[in-house]
């Protein structure tokens, strides 16, 4: 075993990517099991090739000591690609529900597929450079799901998409250049390059680590590069809970935790105070989206914002450089998604049934589609962080982190979001079950099993999560120990 | 060993050979048949080529009785066999995709002339790359420059009467500097071998130094015509996309390079760094050469036919090659040499494709195209990871040609430019993606189009194949290529 079972988490979806057309011409009714098993059978080759391997490392190619793609398992690493198999079995499930009269579903499986291949291999990505490949074809594979439905207005938001996600590539490929020229090293080692630490061009370095983060926080909609994620939500609803929840914005936020503290290092990064500016910009994403979000009346938009201001949190925990927020951040990060994934799947459920995109529309639906608004209740309070939900643990330990950074402006600034994000989710569920209808009908609502499954069990995970959060602490403490 | 020694006078003497029986075969089969054999011997012999540099290093070989420096001698070496194999492989993928086409280009009883032009305009462009020799350097170039109007005018139409006959004019123009150039060179050193003139120019240049500046910029400007140089490009666009598809294939991804290869060769072997470094020309050719890449791009934004994007594309590319060349380094020249191969391999597929498409479609612009992926799947396929390499996605060649180059551009302390290059793949992004995106997707793009209704045969398609793997491979052995490069140039 020369650690080419790395691969398989890699290429399997990727192979049954393409495998699809062909299936299509054969037998159309085999696609939905097909992909089910794809998605099954990916997570058990990630739990198998995690416990079972000895050679943490796979060259894949090596062209010299800057082109070289190799693969490598790291704790974060199977974190994050935990987190992305489980969380695409159940937007397997919510999509076939969901995409049941749409068209195009063949193309629609295919890059959505294809997508989780490439977000594995940012999961195992080994170094930079392999980071940046899978990244590059991250926007590639997810741009037909963005522009899915075609129309004028899909075509010209993932136009948007495209020309942001590029610009922040070349910001990235232009720091990693200059990065390569001062250290000729920039594979991914906990703690951060050693050799970064003999290096005393400290403005040079400030350059580069800018250049980096905003690169990288184009996709994790760092202010001002996050109108690209409003714009996306025109995407079918299991794509904007992917792209959101996991996929991509996750995987910005995963490369920039892969650039502080497995490229540049926490201390480095202290050193060249590389945060100043970087924490400015994050105070104004964390708030931006607050704001924007009490504006939007469009459900999908207002959880977009969402996103923004929570994806906010993970960078701070991020950037404020000390245990505790670290692990804050990171497990801000499982639990964002998990919430997130689930606001959105209630939301599209909504859509399907009803055609009810804006929240005046949905009053007193909260009694026609009890389930369904239930759920989307108990995750609204665990994302404004009412304990003892999984929303309050992580930011629990952000708000020690900035205390314990000596910086009580951040905690301020975590209490005053959550004020924010319960103004902003609160009236939708007030609205759902307080309200009465404009005009009483009587049509019942049904929402496919396909789709209220996925939305109880990942409710039932979040509260879970809430209830018994050591074991994933524990984890996860044991990972910020490594790097600080 | 010396009769493998002789392989380059082969490949010339086949292919001129071949190309005047070629009228006398009637059947257009047998035109076929002669000609990709005749390509793929010539390919063969130049792998033969490059495994007897590999064995004795770079030679000389004299053509005709007489020694060097009054004979015309041929040097060989690890970048002219290269550059030999690049040729032959390209001309023969490019044939072989002809075969199945070019009878909707230009009339039935052209064809053989057809492929008389294309046998004498690849045997010159390896002249041009072989030579050790100015004035045959000159003749060659001539002859390059006279076939290369042939094939573009054989479509015969009134487009191309006026795009061949703005394109003779200037190449003409760039001949006449060029041999204006070498008559100085003779002048003031009595030689027109290489090596003999540059032990002679290093003796007298101090001395003349008006007239060593001034055959320099002659010759540069010369052959900047004749390879698209910013901004005396202005006959490429109209005559790369006005000619039959196999001829903008040719044209944009050989006919461009070989004046390349001499101009390298004029810079580091006639004048040398020594004398070289006391002229500007190193700044003028970055600056041109950054003002290609990007203006190119420009232009190729505004354009509407499909033909047209990509003749301005070839601008901007031509553009880093020239930047390469001056930064005046090592690293930059081998990346320059790096690039003209990525650029050759992917812009042959690309003119290929663009020309299948308009072929099968009839249409010209490059609205018209939406939905053409419905209907030909793999043709706009691979031109897709055409336009992905001139984007600069990793693992395709033009990223490892875009990595090289900011590399060799920090090396040589010109950060500013680091910008540029970046700043250039990605307007490359804003004329490539819609052309690929309006094809796959989009509204009323399905309406009425049947998948696969164009689909040409699996043989037709097949030299795009070979050319996409073959794009993908040169970069996965970018790093022996570049090795292959250094030990070529030499430069002390």
């Amino acid at each position: 075993m020369n650690g080419i079972n790395l691969l398989l988490p890699v290429v399997l979806p990727i192979l049954a990517a393409i495998a699809i057309p062909f299936l299509l011409e054969k037998k159309k009714e085999a696609i939905r099991p097909f992909i089910i098993g794809t998605v099954f059978l990916n997570l058990i080759i990630n739990w198998v090739t995690i416990s079972t391997l000895k050679t943490r490392m796979y060259h894949i190619w090596t062209l010299n000591d800057f082109i070289d793609v190799f693969l490598q398992v790291d704790e974060l690493g199977i974190l994050f690609s935990l987190l992305v198999s489980v969380l695409w079995i159940f937007t397997t499930f919510y999509a076939i529900g969901y995409m049941e009269h749409e068209k195009h579903q063949e193309r629609f499986f295919a890059f959505f597929i294809m997508t989780l291949g490439i977000t594995n291999g940012i999961a195992y990505s080994g170094n930079l450079f392999t980071l940046y490949i899978f990244y590059e074809l991250l926007t590639l594979a997810t741009y037909p799901l963005v522009i899915h439905s075609e129309t004028e207005e899909a075509l010209y938001s993932g136009k948007k998409y495209l020309i942001f996600s590029f610009g922040g590539a070349t910001f990235i490929l232009l720091g990693m250049i200059l990065l390569y020229t001062l250290t000729t090293d920039i594979s991914f080692v906990a703690g951060g390059l050693p050799i970064l630490e003999t290096i005393d061009r400290d403005q040079t370095l400030l350059m580069i680590y800018i250049i980096i983060f905003l690169g990288f926080g184009v996709k994790a909609a760092l202010v001002p590069f996050h109108s690209w994620l409003a714009a996306a939500m025109v995407a079918p609803t299991p794509v904007s809970a992917l792209l959101h929840a996991v996929a991509v914005v996750k995987s910005g936020v995963f490369a920039l935790l892969r650039v502080c503290y497995y490229v540049f290092g926490a201390d480095v990064v202290e050193r060249i105070e590389g945060n100043v500016y970087i924490s400015v910009l994050i105070v104004i994403t964390i708030l931006l989206g607050s704001l924007l979000a009490l504006h939007q009346d469009h459900l999908k938009k207002r959880l977009a914002y969402s996103t923004i201001s929570q994806l906010g949190y993970i960078l701070l925990g991020i950037v404020i450089l000390n245990e505790n927020a670290l692990l804050g951040g990171i497990l801000h990060l499982i639990n964002h998604a998990l919430i997130k994934i689930t606001l959105f799947f209630c939301v599209g459920a909504i859509y399907v049934v009803t055609h009810k995109i804006y929240i005046q529309e949905i009053k007193g639906i909260g009694r026609k589609m009890p389930v369904v608004m239930w759920c989307f209740a108990i995750a609204s309070f665990s994302l404004i962080g009412v304990p003892p939900s999984n929303g309050f643990v992580s930011k629990w330990y952000l708000a020690l982190g900035a205390l314990g950074a000596a910086k009580p402006f951040f905690a301020a600034l975590l209490m005053l979001s959550a004020f924010l994000t319960a103004a902003y989710l609160l009236p939708i569920v007030v609205t759902a079950f307080f309200q009465t209808a404009d005009e009483a009908s009587e049509t019942e609502y049904t929402v496919s099993k396909y789709m209220t499954a996925p939305i109880v069990l990942l409710t039932g995970v979040i509260v879970l999560l809430g209830l018994f959060p050591n074991p994933i602490v524990g984890y996860i403490e044991n990972i910020v120990m490594k790097l600080m | 060993m010396n009769n493998l020694k002789v392989f380059p006078i082969i490949i010339i003497l086949l292919l001129l050979l071949t190309a005047f029986v070629m009228p006398l075969i009637k059947k257009r089969k047998g035109v076929f048949f002669l000609s990709l054999t005749t390509v793929a011997a010539t390919f063969l012999l130049s792998a033969g080529m490059l495994r007897t540099v590999n064995l004795v290093g770079s030679y000389f070989i004299k053509v005709g009785p007489y020694e060097a420096p009054w004979g015309i001698a041929f040097h060989i070496g690890y970048i002219e066999a290269l550059m030999a194999l690049l040729f032959t492989g390209v001309t023969l993928m490019i044939s072989w995709y002809g075969v199945y086409s070019i009878h909707k280009d230009i009339k039935e009883d052209h064809i053989k002339y057809y492929f008389t032009l294309v046998h004498i305009l690849l045997a010159a462009l390896l002249g041009v790359v072989f030579t050790n020799d100015l004035f045959n350097g000159y003749v060659f170039i001539e002859a390059v420059t006279l076939s290369s109007c042939g094939i573009i005018i054989i479509k015969n139409n009134k487009n191309t009467s006026k795009a061949t006959f703005k394109y003779l004019i200037m190449s003409v123009l760039g001949s006449g500097l060029l041999l204006m150039g070498i008559a100085f060179l003779y002048a003031i050193t009595g030689q027109l071998n290489i090596i003999a003139i540059n032990n002679e120019l290093v003796k007298v240049a101090a001395s003349k130094q008006n007239i060593v500046t001034i055959s320099l910029s002659l010759i540069m400007v010369g052959l900047g015509v004749k390879s698209a140089l910013f901004p005396l490009h202005t006959w490429l666009p109209d005559a790369h996309s006005s000619a039959p598809t196999t001829s903008s294939a040719l044209l944009s991804s050989l006919v461009l390079k070989a004046p390349i290869v001499f101009l390298i060769k004029v810079i580091y072997q006639v004048y040398g760094l020594e004398v070289i470094r006391e002229t500007p020309i190193f700044s003028i050719l970055l600056f041109l050469g950054v003002a290609g890449m990007i203006l190119g791009s420009v232009f190729a934004i505004y354009q509407k036919e499909i033909k047209r994007v990509i003749a301005y594309s070839t601008v901007a590319q031509m553009g880093y090659i020239f930047f390469g060349i001056g930064l005046g380094t090592e690293m930059g020249l081998m990346v320059s040499l790096f690039h003209v191969f990525a650029h050759a391999l992917t812009k042959a597929m690309l003119f290929l494709c663009v020309g299948s498409m308009i072929e099968q479609s009839g249409y010209k612009y490059k609205d018209e195209f939406r939905g053409i992926g419905k209907e030909m799947p793999v043709t706009l396929g691979a031109f897709t990871l055409g336009a992905l390499s001139m984007v600069g996605i990793p693992i395709f060649p033009g990223f490892i040609s875009k990595w090289y180059f900011s590399i060799a551009t920090i090396n040589a302390n010109q950060y500013i430019f680091l910008a540029f290059i970046l700043a250039s793949s990605l307007l490359n992004a804003v004329y490539y993606f819609p052309i690929v995106i309006n094809g796959y997707f989009g509204i009323d793009n399905v309406k009425g189009k049947i998948y696969k209704s164009k689909y040409k045969p699996i043989k037709e398609v097949l030299p795009l194949a070979v050319l996409a793997i073959a794009m993908v491979m040169i970069s996965g052995y970018s790093s022996v290529l570049l090795e292959f490069f250094k030990l070529g140039l030499n430069i002390k």
